[in-house]
């Protein structure tokens, strides 16, 4: 990573040629045959032949715990933080402007320590859990803690280093103790609309980032305690809608407050040097509990592969390829033989794999270890610079966030499968249906936008059918009930159901999605669409069928006819589309998928079958056609 | 006719308390419950009542709504919705309990999806009709329904009934002619309040339970009238009033939260009592425990609340938080050696270690009991022995790996146990924006006095209190509780289009409905009135109470009702925002029949110095030390002593650390407060 000779921007971005991770000190970085490495391991990995499956231990392991502070200690100290990350998101819910926190949960607040290292995370978006220590890292290394001073805040969205996509800002504020950096607390949140193309700043037919909204370098936006009025100015000037981004940044920076103050009345309680000294233990602590689950996972290489389905700007297959490599208690994911980066903005920056297959790894395991950066040691993601899942500038990004976040757990899941059967599920619909639009409301003359959010089936399970209209992987959202849909914004909705069938079979069946039918009231809407599922539908698993594909169609006011985005609109994808005007009288439906389908369907339960037809899940002709019950239903 | 009597059915016992107006005495007691017919234990536990004609009230607190509930053990229900909706309950809101659990599943709603039914009708948000109800349809249905036979009660809730109720109401005449007989429960009077999904689950609740506590209800009132009672019998509603037994049957889901409202009551007129402002209530039980804010003498209501994730029941109601963890919460070791109390708990079956029922794991009873802090030949008055060797062999299985001795990892449990609590009490306090500090501990329930003083200790709390019969506090509270009726229903204006004669108009129809509901009930004098907003600015999703100092809305008042806002608004967050229009979300109105009160009795002042009955070793942070144990029936007003010091009662411990004193005030109340 080079910056100007003033410092004013950078000339060049440099990482890791191995695991993709930003090189901020490319002049000290090892070299070989003229690529950068971040350290010996990735320089060893790198020169190994691409089928040596011989284990190559990570660095610096701990593999159990043998800290200091006793774990009663660890314990309590734990639940302290933990006590204070939710209080910090108590404070943002309860302070935002937007629904996207008090309703979606769509941020969350962290701790780090003063080499910015995560020590404990709320529990609210799990893709910004798993997402912040690297966009903290990055600022750690870009602001010289001497230029730190108590009272600071400092914002950052920046994708290319460290982000996770330009909507998700960073408010980080560093904690002193008798005039010296003795940690950090950081607030991360989606905010609604940061301007570009679109209302809502999701163009799913971006070609650049510059389409994408305001971009954020790490910057303070408080300085010894006083807002700094030019980067107000400046960042406020470029969204839609300043009155929610100033309340939603006001809430973000009261959370940071909150998390200062109560971190310091901790370190009183426990004086600094052994509060340092047990936030280090406990960094090891997860990392040995992590160690713990992973070793219960057969060591081998495992693969997996998944597709999206075009990239709203080109109709191309984008394919997300992984190997897991367990040995012994730490794995390797690699992500290898992903397709490059490509033309629309279904990239993605390296914190989302990372963030992604950490969540993976949760999802099979005792999910109770103390989130924090050591819980994450034992699992290293390589992802190569330039590939879709490492983004370079300056290539777009909105979308991979959302979409690819989800289908990296499952692919990651899939090759879990291989490994511990009985503790994966079949892929769940995989996509929120991002549907985004704006306007001016037509009874009250205001300027809006929103976000819809749309939930999925689970995939069937060993010992469960999969649970209908959830959320998918990436968030923790709730969508917003229809009542309040209808008063704020100038949309009828005419049906809010779920989908019969679109749950795979399978001796568990995968749960159903959900959808919905809207009519538009206003002269307009501005919409964009970013989803997936639309044509390669969620997969089953050992024998399970896939689920039903997810839509988005429209009738315009006076046709009978339901048609796609590329009919109506003359667009490139079904699921990824901007700016479309809707009309007076205009539907809209969109439907989600079900979740696969987990094990052979003939083994399903004669009675489940029946009971699945009696209330309305699958129709009897599916019950014949997949579980050959039709002859027995009386 | 001059006993008043409150009685909580819980889990495992059926408490009582009585107070005697003519004697102004207080006695408490309790029988094993009943869960067949909870009533058998009721009639048991009135037998310890010479003269049953003198009573003349009884307050019930019941748990029969809340279990049919979360056992799932309620009607077949119905559920009537408009076209396009009937998956509501089905989709709820698409968040998941945890987000690391491939585990979970989803919990279903109280009806099958073959029971959802659809009606042509639409409304919209202005309360327009867009399309007018089918009355064939419904009519239709109607018979359906009753020619099958197979739906035991219905629950309707069609789009935007808070709006314009006539169509759930003429839902309600149809099926009345159609189908008399058949319970219906319209979402209007249950919940008329925005947000289709919550109304939903509210309804279908209230539906669930109707046969239920109907039959529950009637057997209560035959069963206790052929004892001998005359008095009038009551029911403890979940937002702390009383409401006549026979009303009950008529909205059962306000029976949700029940029993644990007592305790709060208790708390506010104890804080009154005591001339205390804040109070928080820890109520530690063996498998939950049950926290409260009294705020400036005032209980808090809320209506956001889940019966269990995915369930919301949006009833008004005291603001009363759940937690996972109470005396059984179970001790165990993660795969690398920590230590972790709960979110397991060994309930009343096994139930912990010491109880000798083929409990093995170590609870946080079997701790307490380890470090002497309970005598195990004292436990509920002796009534059960504990099983000393059996609680140190169960810690003994997370303190050998440690090479730890017992008495080491039993106050290891203790301490994460208490550092939970204390992390979920803060929790309720930063929500609400107050500072520990600011408050006192009230502590009952079995397993409070046990940990009040390290809580204290851990949240850095000044002050704490142990009220008298605190194993019956509940039931005690109910006898304190007056008759109320709230109303709130959604109306969504604003400062800048606020629509005076529309809210007055709803403001009068709340207070009517409110003022009707009590005086069914037969209260007609003594009644007043509070009417309240919902608001918050444009574009926020959490809305703050401001109680209203007017009576109707004109254009000279309402600047004082938005400068009122901002003012709240600051006090609460520490900023706010003159210069943005504010959303009045709802509007409430909640009528109050005071009931006059029994006077605590005072406790006769003694000897300067309390004596202890005996000395036990028990184990503290600072090592075993020789601890003097005082029977609280010994205790006179006005004492006092210094920790380390237990306080042992019928049915609870008070533990008393060294550093911390104890003293007894004018009415029996043990305060412990920093030495």
């Amino acid at each position: 990573m080079r910056f100007s000779p003033n410092g004013f921007y950078i000339d060049s971005y440099g990482k890791c040629a191995n695991c993709g991770v930003l090189l901020y000190d490319e002049d000290h970085a090892l070299r070989h045959d003229d690529r950068s490495f971040c350290s010996e391991w990735c320089l060893t990995w790198s020169k190994r032949p691409a089928d040596d499956a011989s284990p190559l231990p990570l660095e610096g392991a701990k593999h159990t715990y043998a800290g200091a502070t006793d774990v009663v200690d660890l314990k309590i100290l734990d639940g302290n933080l933990a006590s204070i990350c939710r209080d910090m998101g108590t404070t943002v819910m309860r302070t935002a402007y937007s629904p996207i926190f008090s309703e979606s949960l769509d941020f969350t607040c962290g701790l780090f320590d003063r080499r910015g290292e995560m020590i404990a995370v709320g529990d609210f978006c799990p893709s910004m859990i798993g997402g912040m220590p690297l966009i903290v890292r990055t600022i750690v290394e870009e602001i010289p803690l001497d230029e730190m001073h108590e009272g600071d805040v400092i914002v950052h969205n920046d994708p290319y280093r460290g982000g996770m996509h330009t909507p998700e800002h960073t408010f980080l504020k560093p904690i002193f103790l008798d005039g010296e950096i003795v940690g950090f607390a950081g607030a991360i949140g989606h905010i609604g609309e940061i301007g570009g193309m679109v209302p809502g700043s999701f163009y799913a037919e971006a070609t650049e980032i510059f389409a994408e909204g305001l971009r954020i370098p790490p910057v303070k936006i408080k300085a010894r305690g006083k807002d700094q009025p030019d980067v107000w100015r400046l960042m406020l000037a470029n969204v839609r809608t300043p009155r929610a981004n100033y309340g939603d940044y006001r809430a973000l920076i009261a959370g940071a407050d909150l998390g200062e103050r109560r971190v310091l009345e901790l370190i009183e309680r426990y004086g600094l040097a052994r509060f340092e000294r047990a936030c280090a233990d406990l960094l090891d602590y997860s990392e040995a509990r992590m160690r713990a689950e992973i070793a219960e996972v057969p060591s081998g290489s495992y693969g997996f592969t998944d597709v999206m389905e075009d990239d709203g700007i080109t109709v191309d297959t984008l394919t997300i390829n992984v190997k897991v490599m367990i040995q012994g208690d730490e794995a390797i994911v690699d992500y290898a033989g992903t397709s490059p980066q490509t033309r629309g903005p279904m990239n993605t920056p390296l914190s989302i794999p990372q963030a992604a297959s950490y969540n993976a790894f949760l999802q099979i395991c005792d999910f109770t270890i103390p989130k924090n950066a050591g819980c994450f040691r034992p699992i290293k993601v390589l992802v190569q610079p330039g590939s879709l899942l490492n983004v370079e500038f300056p290539a777009p990004s909105v979308g991979g966030n959302t979409e690819c976040h989800p289908r990296i757990v499952y692919t990651v899941l899939g090759a879990l499968a291989k490994a511990v059967p009985d503790r994966v599920p079949a892929a769940d619909g995989g996509t929120w249906s991002n549907f985004l639009f704006g306007g001016t409301h037509p009874e009250t003359g205001e300027y809006y936008t929103s976000y819809d959010l749309h939930t999925v089936g689970w995939g069937g399970r060993p010992g469960a059918d999969g649970n209908d209209a959830v959320g998918s992987m990436n968030g923790n959202c709730r969508t917003v009930p229809v009542e309040v849909y209808e008063t704020r914004y100038p949309w009828l909705v005419e049906d809010w159901s779920l989908v019969p069938g679109s749950g795979g079979a399978g001796e568990f069946r995968g749960g159903l999605g959900m959808q919905k039918t809207i009519r538009c009231l206003a002269p307009e809407i501005i919409a964009s669409h970013v989803g997936d599922r639309h044509q390669v539908p969620p997969w089953g698993l050992h024998g399970g069928g896939p689920a039903g594909l997810a839509s988005t169609v429209f009738k315009v006011a006076g046709s009978d006819v339901w048609a796609d985005a590329r009919t109506v609109y003359g667009k490139v994808s079904p699921s990824k589309f901007a700016h479309v005007t809707i009309r007076d009288g205009d539907r809209v439906h969109v439907a989600m998928s079900g979740g696969g389908g987990w094990g052979d369907p003939a083994r399903r339960d004669p009675e489940a079958v029946a009971h699945d037809v009696a209330e309305g899940y699958i129709s009897t002709a599916s019950a014949e056609r997949d579980y050959g019950s039709g002859e027995t239903t009386p | 006719m001059s006993l008043h009597l409150g009685i909580d059915t819980g889990g495992t016992f059926t408490d009582f308390v009585l107070y005697d107006e003519a004697g102004r005495e207080l006695t408490a007691w309790k029988v094993l419950s009943t869960p067949s017919d909870p009533t058998d234990a009721i009639l048991r536990g009135l037998e310890t009542i010479d003269d049953v004609g003198r009573i003349a009230s009884i307050r019930l607190g019941t748990t029969v709504a809340t279990n049919a509930l979360l056992e799932r053990r309620g009607a077949r229900v119905a559920y009537v919705a408009t076209r396009g909706f009937r998956d509501v309950p089905f989709i709820q809101r698409g968040n998941r309990r945890a987000h690391y659990d491939l585990t979970w599943v989803k919990p279903k709603p109280f009806c099958l999806r073959r029971d959802a039914y659809e009606l042509n009708e639409r409304v919209d948000h202005h309360g327009t009709v867009l399309i007018p109800l089918d009355e064939t349809e419904v009519r239709a249905l109607a018979r359906k329904l009753r020619d099958e036979g197979e739906v035991q009660a219905v629950a309707v809730n069609l789009m935007f009934s808070f709006v314009r109720p006539d169509h759930e109401l003429s839902v309600r005449e149809i099926f009345a002619e159609e189908a008399p007989g058949l319970p219906i429960s319209l979402s209007y009077e249950i919940d008329p309040r925005w947000k289709e999904d919550q109304r939903a689950m509210t309804t279908l609740a209230d539906a669930y339970v109707k046969p239920i506590v109907g039959r529950q209800v009637r057997s209560f009132r035959e069963k206790v009238a052929a004892a001998g009672v005359t008095g009038r019998m009551a029911m403890m509603k979940s937002n702390g009033s009383e409401m006549a037994a026979e009303a009950a049957e008529e909205q059962p889901v306000h029976l949700a939260v029940s029993g644990p409202t007592g305790g709060v009551i208790g708390a506010k007129h104890l804080a009154a009592l005591k001339s205390i402002g804040n109070l928080a209530t820890l109520d530690i039980g063996g498998t939950s425990t049950d926290v409260a804010l009294v705020v400036k003498g005032v209980e808090r209501f809320t209506d956001d609340y889940e019966l269990e994730f995915g369930i919301p029941l949006r009833v008004p109601m005291i603001d009363i938080r759940t937690i996972g963890a109470g005396g059984g919460s179970i001790a165990s070791l993660d795969k690398v050696g920590g230590l972790h109390v709960g979110p397991h708990s060994a309930g009343a079956n096994p139930g912990p270690a010491c109880y000798g029922f083929g409990g093995t794991q170590p609870t946080v009873t079997d701790a307490n009991l380890v470090l002497g802090r309970i005598e195990p030949d004292a436990f509920l008055g002796g009534r059960m022995r504990l099983d000393v060797e059996a609680a140190r062999r169960a810690v003994a299985t997370v303190a050998n790996p440690h090479g730890w001795s017992v008495e080491r990892a039993s106050l290891a449990i203790v301490r994460i146990m208490n550092n939970n609590m204390v992390g979920a009490l803060r929790a309720v306090l930063v929500e609400q924006g107050h500072d520990p500090r600011d408050f006192a501990l009230l502590t009952y329930g079995g397993a409070g006095p046990l940990h009040v003083c390290d809580l204290l200790h851990e949240a850095n709390i000044p002050r704490g209190i142990i009220p008298n019969h605190p194993g019956q506090f509940s039931a005690y509270g109910f006898t304190m509780a007056d008759a109320r009726s709230d109303r709130r229903r959604s109306v969504l204006m604003s400062s800048r289009r606020f629509d005076i004669d529309r809210a007055n108009a709803i403001m009068e129809d709340l207070s009517e409905t409110v003022l009707a509901d009590l005086r069914r009930q037969g209260h007609t004098s003594d009644v007043t009135l509070q009417r309240s907003l919902q608001m918050r600015y444009l574009g926020q999703n959490y809305e703050l109470e401001l109680p209203l100092s007017i009576d109707r809305f004109t254009e000279a008042n309402l600047g004082s009702v938005w400068d009122d806002f901002h003012r709240v608004f600051e006090e609460r967050y520490r900023f706010n925002l003159p210069s943005e229009s504010i959303e009045v979300v709802d509007m409430g109105c909640t009528a109050v029949a005071a009931i006059s009160k029994p006077d605590l009795p005072r406790l006769p002042e003694g000897m300067p110095e309390a004596a202890p009955a005996s000395r036990r070793q028990v184990v503290f942070e600072e090592g075993t030390l020789d601890t003097p144990v005082y029977r609280r029936s010994d205790l006179a007003a006005g004492q006092s002593f210094a920790g380390p010091a237990l306080v042992d009662e019928d049915v609870s411990v008070t533990v008393v650390r060294p550093g911390y004193q104890l003293a007894v005030d004018d009415h029996g109340n043990l305060e412990i407060t920093r030495a």
